[in-house]
């Protein structure tokens, strides 16, 4: 019983090490049935892509959700700013620098204008979501005509579909590497000035080692197939980013304290409709980039693209940790998330399972994990 | 004298070690109507709670004795039966539900098939309507379109449905109009005489002086005494209510206090659910440089209103004009009340005041954070070096700044609401029940920190419905009932009897 508590204790406090634990075990279980085929650096190549999107909206999708929201339109949304840029390619032979610029507009645009709907208003996001689902869709099947469109700009395509030669690839890792001692030391010397316990330098160098190790690997599989797929790169640096942006700006911090008590914020003198409007704003940034690299990696735009992309991106974000209440859950944890949907579509598919389980598979393991979540959080309830 | 159909006897209740009751006496006659008097906190709830069997038997000690036989009540529903039924301040109809539904409402008559008797129900709840004298109210209706006075009685014909013999009734008037209390007073003088007794709660003391036959009287948890209401006056009963010695220490200090920097005129709010009615009906006011301006006031005497009206916090209808160094001052939104110098710090600490997931450190800098932070990045160190000052200034305990806030104690967590609202440099600092759960400690450091802000020129209005406290440290009292201002008056030896008689609305605008 003691050691279930200290092990739930564990859990409670590092996530990240069961999600990570999680995915060590759906990894060993996919290798083993298909005899080595999973964890060829081919396989993980494609994995890494195919989570990218997913990925990419779940990155968004975290911080509505933090702030006690939820956005169900985002796959429609992918889907219409992904047909809106193959469109801008063929019709218009707009070069791709200013249809990333355009459609990157024209998401924000979109995301804010359901941000007024949801903070200025009033109207539950839920219902917002719903509306946009049907009328973003309906958009793109207005814009596309309801018929593929492949697109000519090898630039764009090459948004999707290429790779960062090899040398790159190992700068890159070096300099993340570095990063992250240095950002070690300075927590390590923060926590010291304010008299938190600190953690004892083995283990401090074993998390680095790790973090090397997970750097390391990643770089050279991915290197030993074809190098670092761009929509990867650009996830990753999203990820950084957007964890930076939560633990290190205004407009971070105060996410995290409306989602935790929307009233208590806004009677110290926030404007809490604002930080909600500009979330969705930034979530319809997120469906730009998503839609971009989609109809990239399929070389045109489709009028299904997206089609329950938002039930991904909110699965991942759940699975990562994030709480249903607002209020606390992670950038990493959302992207981790994905990894978990991703791998388990994948190595399903590899396996050849029939479609109808591999929807049961992941229903089922969005409720364990939620459930997993509520459980090991309760001790923590008052 | 008929037998006691009531008798309550040396009733203690206590919550965790502490005596919210300590030996209470209650009885009541076969149609009588005893009216339970005494300051906000002096245990009446917490009495009819153990009498209405909220609290179950066992949960207290004493007796009960209903109707000549002890009574072990486990339930709400076994008092219900029983005959007694507690009508509470806040209605429980459900707004949506007929009249008849609601009358009804898990007393239901049924066919012989299981389906609702309809019929049966409408002819019994108009039987009812027109005993309450209300034979115009439609009983298909639902409940919602009649108004607060019609809600009340209709509460009570749920009561007299289920053949209720003792009716308890908590703070009964406090939603009515005038017209409406003296509808709801004859009903009661009518029950009486077919033979209902009642045990009614009311801060309006004109009202107990004019249903009631017997007046019992509590205090601190205490029983201070039961006469006939022929042999009081209302100020015999003030005094008895009051008493309370003034035991804690205040350390009031000599300040200087300058001109009127803060004037709020006709602050009127109108309640949500009936904007008919004005909490807050044309109060004005102002606030001198280094002054600390009390507000006394009975629960719902619109103080919190007010004050949420001036913050731009109000959600319901409301007007008011404000004007800071003499100059017109619009607030629309907490947001520009901040900007604007004007700080509150609010009643409802878990809902209103903290962001319980995040750190102490992280509450304290929640509104001005922008203040710490370049293009939207955050310094850092700019910010852990203002949250250590204020840690420090106000003796906030916590083992770290990155603390969670909700694992602090409640004088702690008030400690860092009072910090974030000191950063945001408040000029006019409003103080809603300050010092509510909160250790004698931390109230002597809060008193404390008042002084040191009235020296450095801030002005403070400070709410409290704790009477030695707000004579302890104000310079003046405003007095507030009914969402009027009824008195005003300069902190010069006052004493708690003179506030306490302006609440209830006994001395019309002195001073």
């Amino acid at each position: 019983m003691n050691a279930l508590r200290t092990i739930q204790e564990v859990f409670s406090r590092y996530k990240i090490l069961a999600l990570l634990i999680a995915i060590a075990l759906i990894w060993a279980f996919f290798t083993w049935q298909s005899e080595g085929a999973f964890l060829t650096s081919r396989n993980i190549s494609n994995l890494f892509r195919q989570m990218a999107i997913t990925a990419m909206l779940a990155c968004g999708m975290v911080f509505v959700i933090i702030a006690g929201e939820i956005d169900l339109s985002v796959g429609s949304m992918l889907g219409l700013l992904g047909g809106v840029a193959a469109v801008l390619d063929v019709s218009f032979q707009v070069p791709f620098w200013a249809n990333l610029c355009i459609v990157l507009t024209l998401g924000m645009l979109l995301g804010l204008f359901n941000g007024y709907w949801v903070a200025y208003l009033r109207v539950p996001s839920f219902i917002v979501g719903l509306a946009g689902m049907l009328v973003f869709r309906g958009a793109l099947l207005a814009v596309t005509d309801g018929a593929t469109i492949p697109i000519e700009s090898k630039a764009f395509v090459g948004f999707g579909q290429a790779y960062l030669p090899a040398g790159v690839g190992y700068v890159l890792a070096v300099l993340l590497f570095g990063l992250m001692v240095v950002l070690t030391l300075r927590t390590r010397a923060g926590r010291r000035r304010y008299q938190l316990e600190v953690a004892p330098w083995w283990q401090e160098g074993a998390k680095l080692a790790a973090i090397a190790i997970i750097i390391g690997g990643f770089v050279s599989v991915l290197n030993s197939y074809e190098g670092i797929p761009v929509p990867v790169l650009l996830m990753l640096v999203i990820l950084g980013a957007f964890s930076f942006m939560a633990r290190r700006t205004v407009f971070g911090r105060r996410i995290y304290a409306v989602g935790s008590n929307l009233e208590a914020t806004r009677l110290s003198g926030v404007n809490t409709k604002l930080v909600k409007m500009s979330l969705f704003g930034l979530m319809g940034a997120m469906c730009a980039l998503a839609g971009l690299t989609n109809t990239a990696r399929l070389a045109a735009g489709s009028p299904s693209a997206g089609n329950m992309g938002e039930l991904d991106a909110i699965a991942s974000c759940f699975i990562g940790g994030t709480s249903m209440r607002g209020g606390s859950g992670t950038v990493l944890g959302a992207i981790i998330g994905a990894l978990i949907m991703a791998s388990l579509d994948n190595g399903m598919s590899m396996l050849s399972v029939e479609s109808y389980w591999q929807m049961i598979v992941k229903g089922s393991i969005l409720l364990l994990a939620v459930w997993l979540d509520v459980v090991s959080s309760k001790g923590s309830e008052r | 004298m008929a037998d006691y159909l009531l008798e309550m006897r040396g009733i203690v209740k206590a919550f965790s070690g502490v005596k919210a009751l300590n030996g209470i006496d209650l009885r009541v006659r076969p149609g009588e109507c005893v009216g339970l008097c005494g300051e906000n906190g002096a245990g009446k709830s917490t009495l009819m709670k153990v009498l209405s069997a909220v609290y179950p038997y066992g949960d207290w000690e004493g007796s009960i004795h209903w109707d000549g036989q002890e009574l072990r009540a486990r339930g709400v529903r076994e008092t219900e039966t029983a005959g007694i039924v507690i009508i509470h301040q806040e209605l429980m109809l459900v707004p949506h539900l007929s009249v008849t539904e609601n009358v009804f409402l898990g007393n239901e008559i049924t066919t012989r098939l299981g389906t609702l008797d309809y019929a049966a129900m409408h002819r019994r709840a108009a039987e009812l309507m027109a005993e309450l004298k209300m034979p115009h109210v439609n009983v298909a209706r639902p409940v919602a379109q009649y108004g607060g006075g019609h809600q009340q009685l209709i509460e009570i014909a749920k009561a007299l449905n289920k053949r209720a013999r003792l009716l308890i009734l908590d703070e009964p008037t406090s939603s009515l109009t005038k017209a409406e209390t003296a509808i709801l007073l004859d009903i009661i003088r009518d029950l009486k005489r077919k033979g209902v007794a009642c045990v009614m709660i009311s801060h309006k003391l004109d009202e107990i002086e004019a249903v009631c036959d017997t007046i019992t009287v509590i205090r601190d948890g205490r029983h201070i005494g039961t006469r006939p209401m022929g042999e009081l006056t209302v100020d015999q009963i003030i005094t008895m209510m009051v008493g309370r010695e003034i035991t804690e220490l205040f350390p009031r200090e000599a300040h200087e206090i300058g001109e009127v920097v803060f004037e709020a005129r006709h602050v009127t709010c109108h309640d949500i659910d009936n904007p008919m009615r004005k909490r807050v009906d044309d109060v004005s006011f102002s606030l001198r440089h280094g002054e600390i301006l009390g507000v006394a006031g009975l629960v719902g005497a619109g103080r919190t209103e007010m004050a949420m009206a001036i913050f731009g916090s109000y959600p319901g209808r409301h007007g008011l004009e404000l004007r800071l160094d003499g100059q017109p001052l619009r607030v629309r939104s907490p947001q520009e009340a901040v900007e604007a110098g004007i700080c509150l710090v609010p009643e409802d600490r878990k809902r209103h005041g903290i962001v319980p997931l995040m750190g102490v450190g992280y509450n304290i800098t929640l509104s001005v954070l922008q203040h710490y932070a370049r293009l939207g990045l955050i310094d850092e160190a700019a910010e852990l070096k203002a949250i250590e000052e204020m840690i420090a200034r106000l003796h906030i305990k916590t083992a770290s700044p990155l603390l969670a806030i909700r694992g602090l104690s409640g004088g702690n967590q008030q400690k860092a609401v009072l910090a974030k609202m000191l950063l945001a440099r408040p000029r006019v600092l409003i103080l809603d029940e300050p010092t509510r759960g909160v250790d004698v400690g931390a109230k002597y450091e809060i008193y404390k920190l008042m002084m040191a802000l009235v020296k450095e020129g801030v002005a403070i209005l400070m709410i409290s419905s704790e009477l030695p406290e707000l004579l302890g440290v104000s310079d003046r009292v405003l007095v507030s009932g009914e969402g009027r201002l009824r008195g005003d008056f300069i902190n010069d030896g006052l004493s708690q009897e003179t506030v306490m008689a302006a609440a209830i609305g006994q001395i019309a605008e002195a001073a």
